[in-house]
């Protein structure tokens, strides 16, 4: 056993790569936050696509490092490793193929659904949201939210 | 890697043992993590294709800017969602700590810093009551939504659908890592591994813990970030 | 051990946990409750899928001979029919609501409890540990567990037929609005209710299973046993089990945002609803497009499911009857693995006319149609196994040749299937339901079969009457070529599946006694499964007695263990593997099993 925990350590980095992790962890999730509340009131579309494209990228490498050293996969044998990464692969074309259909579901609706496309456009006036007890009401009326009832 | 590793490099896959120097709990419970993270990928794709087959979507700084004990009408976006990011990943490390004393046959270091990992799930779990309630009293929940969409159209009900059914799955996963960690708890307590010479059970615990926390970092991401 | 001992703590737990020395387990006392019901033996377990697997083929067939009857005869009246279905066929004529409840049971049936249950549940457990040299699997109690959430989803899908409102009725795919709303059809009420319940235990018995397949397969070979020495039954298996773990959570998500839909007042699949008799529904912002796409997410890799299992054993018994190595291993696993891949990235060609954006429906095309390539490697393989071999026309035999005729046959039709623009034309006609019921239904029912008797005298230490079964295979693979054939003229000239009465279509009027000639062969075909279910439970008590070990001179590792092996496989020390598992007519010895060590002037293979 002994042998065993040597050899641990020896893989590991010990306590100090756990300090690391932890503070990289914290940092990337600063950095995150500061980004999202740049985010606000931000007008340029094209500048706030950019900023959520970095979220993006700052989540992936959080992920990174939760999986490789928080759950230790980075100093698992490779075989182990590339059974785990190799299937995630897969999530590219999951994620690329069904945004890809839900965008061109809405450009559809935009041209054929006269409907679908007028109700983003009207504006509805902020009303003071129900109370509670409003709530429980039946099934069919419960599906709509109070502003839209208004028009 | 260590020279061990190399030296049987050769043989790994010929049977006889594992290949991957794993015992088959840890393989399984990679797997099953595996297999988890589709429901939750699927879960957040369905989010998101529907997100992109919708006009507009409410701004999260807009809903989710309350603070416990803070006066109503508080406009403090991302503030406690930040907080509760901070919670899960303080509970990972103190985990990870318990899975290293574990290693190395540290009993009291082991019950510490479950000990520590619990009260962390308690208190995201918490945070997550309070949290869903106020939502509720402002008039939010499956089926029902009171926000409007960033450009003052109307929105439709998806937004709290998804928030409640991901947030709710995945505070279901916190939830059996909670008990989970307490049955561990017990089991350490009781020298159940004592006697069984290895703390690989708190390995197993630790990585089904861990991965609660990875999935956060992707809804947090999703439903509060962008 | 000694190469063992430099390898961590970890290892060698897994090396006492994998081949610890079991041998003592046959001293235990079983109870008939531990050997029978909650057995935790994978033998025991896989012929508890196979049985239970059967009785779903018998009720699943037994649904479509039912449909086929009013198919075939939409104007005549059976008053016997309205003495067992009651309410169901008044007047002794099926209802259209029990037909459609018929059809989509028969569908789900058939996919997931047969074909998914029956075929890999059945023989991922019995030869995964007995052809890589273990014990038992990884976790024989989650092994266990596996089989009884099965037959928890089996009890929930067989209540459901008993229900007030009768069984969900909105084609096995189960798509919204119509398993959405209980105020669509009879059948969304309860019934739809009772299968979501089904299938979420029948999924989660399908991940217990896959995990522990996996596991097994990795992670507990005998010594020797690399995974090139595998032989193919547990490639496939192995991969099966893969496509398992990986698909079927997205259909649970699918399921819960599903159930959600239903009772909690949300609308992720829900737009613009207009109801009849119910008026329009508030819900809005939801896609249907979106459940086709999570349901095919798995649908797609569950085909594979359902197929890949077939393949590996067929592979295994064609080359063992022609006493030939398999034509091309490496390749063989090489598109197993092709096949895999790829059966995640295609699910969209069942979508083709759903409103999917075109853009996206081509690049679908493309990647279905390179699924041809790993299957016409197979095939070929198959092909030049066979080809000049010494061929022993054993059941088993026979029916794996019926497999490679039907994959070719059903497989060609998939090439048209998959071009977005001849689905157009063809989306949801007859030519669907040949394909599919030709290449993934009947073929895989043969790769069944031919599994079945060629390892029935391993499972119960006697042999199957041949006799019986060669009219079992005649009649079942011409019965097949007869039901499906034609359906193929019938999809081409546009007629739709599902319909209810198709003698009111002037279009559709030609094909009435076609479809009275299939309604006929499907009866007789049916009716010729008897024979297989008779010398089935005829043999395991009154069969041929085996004398020998290995019957087929086979050289997997399951013919080493003895005529009746115990829980724990092997007496003694579990056998050591030294050479692949294809080793037929080599070195003028007929076979060389795996346990033999290379000889000094062996020639290499």
């Amino acid at each position: 056993m002994s042998h065993t925990a040597e050899h641990e350590v020896h893989h590991d980095g010990g306590t100090k790569e756990i300090v690391k992790v932890t503070v990289i962890l914290s940092v990337l999730t600063v950095v995150e936050l500061i980004l999202g509340f740049w985010m606000m009131g931000m007008t340029n579309e094209g500048l706030r696509l950019a900023v959520k494209g970095s979220i993006v990228i700052l989540m992936l490498a959080k992920a990174f490092y939760i999986v490789a050293y928080f759950m230790h996969l980075k100093h698992e044998l490779k075989n182990l490793i590339m059974t785990i990464v190799v299937p995630l692969a897969l999530f590219i074309w999951f994620i690329t193929a069904f945004l890809t259909d839900g965008n061109s579901f809405r450009n559809l609706r935009n041209t054929y659904d006269p409907h679908f496309k007028e109700q983003s456009t009207i504006k509805v006036e902020k009303k003071e949201a129900p109370k509670h007890e409003e709530k429980h009401e039946t099934k069919h009326e419960g599906y709509l939210d109070e502003t839209r009832t208004t028009h | 890697m260590s020279t061990t590793t190399t030296a049987t490099t050769p043989k790994l896959w010929s049977g006889g043992k594992s290949p991957f120097n794993v015992e088959y709990g840890k393989l399984m419970m990679w797997y099953f993590l595996m297999s988890d993270a589709f429901t939750f990928g699927a879960f957040l794709i369905s989010y998101g294709t529907i997100r992109f087959s919708t006009n507009g979507w409410p701004d999260p700084n807009e809903v989710f800017k309350s603070f416990p004990f803070a006066p109503e009408g508080v406009h403090a976006p991302l503030v406690f969602v930040s907080i509760m990011t901070f919670i899960l990943i303080i509970s990972s490390v103190t985990m990870v700590l318990a899975v290293k004393a574990g290693q190395n046959m540290d009993k009291k270091g082991v019950t510490t810093n479950l000990i520590w990992t619990i009260i962390g799930g308690i208190a995201f779990l918490s945070c997550q009551a309070w949290e869903w309630n106020h939502l509720h009293h402002e008039g939010a929940w499956w089926g029902m939504n009171p926000f409007l969409n960033a450009d003052g159209s109307a929105s439709s009900t998806n937004f709290t659908n998804y928030f409640f059914t991901i947030t709710g799955f995945h505070g279901f996963h916190v939830f059996s890592g909670v008990i989970i960690n307490i049955v561990m708890l017990i089991m350490t307590l009781t020298d159940k591994f004592e006697q069984r010479g290895h703390y690989l059970m708190i390995e197993k615990a630790g990585l089904y813990w861990h991965f609660v926390d990875l999935v956060w970092v992707f809804v947090f991401t999703c439903f509060y970030l962008i | 051990m000694s190469n063992e001992a430099v390898l961590h703590a970890h290892s060698d737990v897994a090396t006492h946990d994998a081949h610890g020395d079991h041998s003592h387990e046959h001293h235990h006392h079983e109870t008939f409750i531990t050997k029978y019901v909650f057995s935790q033996d994978h033998k025991m377990i896989a012929k508890q899928f196979l049985i239970t697997g059967m009785v779903w083929a018998v009720l699943g067939g037994l649904m479509s001979v039912l449909f086929r009857l009013q198919l075939g005869y939409p104007d005549a009246t059976f008053p016997w029919l309205e003495s067992i279905l009651g309410k169901w066929a008044k007047g002794g004529h099926i209802t259209p609501e029990a037909y459609y409840a018929l059809v989509t049971t028969h569908g789900t049936v058939l996919v997931f409890f047969v074909l998914t249950a029956g075929l890999s549940g059945t023989f991922a457990n019995f030869l995964i540990p007995l052809q890589i040299g273990a014990r038992d699997m990884a976790s024989p109690f989650m092994n266990m567990l596996s089989y009884w959430f099965f037959f928890g989803a089996s009890i929930v899908m067989l209540s459901s037929m008993f229900v007030e409102t009768g069984p969900f009725s909105g084609g096995w795919t189960a798509y919204p609005p119509l398993s959405a709303l209980g105020d669509a059809s009879p059948g969304s009420k309860t019934g739809m209710d009772l299968w979501i319940v089904s299938m979420a235990l029948f999924v989660v018995s399908s991940l217990l299973g896959g995990l522990n397949y996996i596991a097994t397969v990795l992670n507990m070979r005998t010594k020797g046993m690399s995974m090139t020495r595998l032989p193919l039954t547990i490639w496939a298996l192995f991969f099966t089990a893969v496509l398992g773990v990986l698909s079927f959570p997205v259909l649970l998500s699918g399921f819960i945002l599903l159930i959600f839909d239903r009772n909690f007042g949300t609308s992720f699949y829900l737009s613009d609803i207009f109801i009849n008799g119910v008026g329009a529904l508030p819900n809005e912002g939801g896609s249907a497009i979106l459940f086709q796409h999570l349901f095919w997410f798995l649908g797609h890799p569950e085909v594979y499911i359902i197929l890949l299992p077939a393949m590996g054993m067929v592979s295994e018994i064609l080359s063992v009857n022609s006493r030939k190595p398999i034509f091309g291993y490496m390749a063989m696993i090489g598109s197993l693995f092709a096949i895999a891949i790829l059966a995640f990235l295609v699910w969209a060609h069942h979508m083709f006319v759903t409103g999917l954006n075109p853009f996206l429906g081509s690049v679908f095309v493309l990647l279905t149609l390179l699924i041809a390539v790993p299957s016409a490697i197979k095939v070929f393989n198959w092909l030049t196994t066979l080809w000049r071999g010494n061929i022993r026309f054993t059941p088993g035999m026979l029916f794996a040749i019926g497999f490679v005729s039907l994959f070719i046959s059903g497989g060609l039709t998939g090439i048209w299937l998959g071009n977005s623009a001849l689905d157009i034309h063809l989306h949801d006609t007859y030519f669907v339901i040949a394909h599919f019921h030709i290449v993934m239904g009947v073929a895989s029912m043969f790769g069944m079969f031919a599994g079945i008797y060629h390892w029935f005298p391993k499972m119960y230490g006697r042999y199957m009457n041949n006799t019986l079964a060669y009219m079992h295979f005649w009649i079942t693979i011409a019965g097949a070529y007869m039901i499906f054939w034609p359906m193929h003229y019938e999809g081409l000239a546009g007629m739709p599946r599902r319909y209810y009465d198709y003698s009111i279509w002037e279009s559709f009027k030609q094909f009435q006694d076609l479809n009275r000639f299939i309604s006929l062969v499907a009866m007789i075909v049916f009716a010729a499964q008897f024979l297989f279910l008779f010398n089935f439970f005829y043999s395991i008590f009154k069969g041929r007695k085996l004398t020998t070990l290995n019957p087929w001179e086979a050289n997997t590792l399951e013919w080493t263990t003895p005529i009746h092996p115990g829980h724990g496989n092997w007496v003694g020390e579990i056998p050591e593997v030294h050479r692949w598992a294809y080793d037929y007519g080599k070195d003028g010895k007929e076979f060389i099993q795996q346990t033999t060590p290379v000889g000094p002037d062996e020639s290499h293979h």
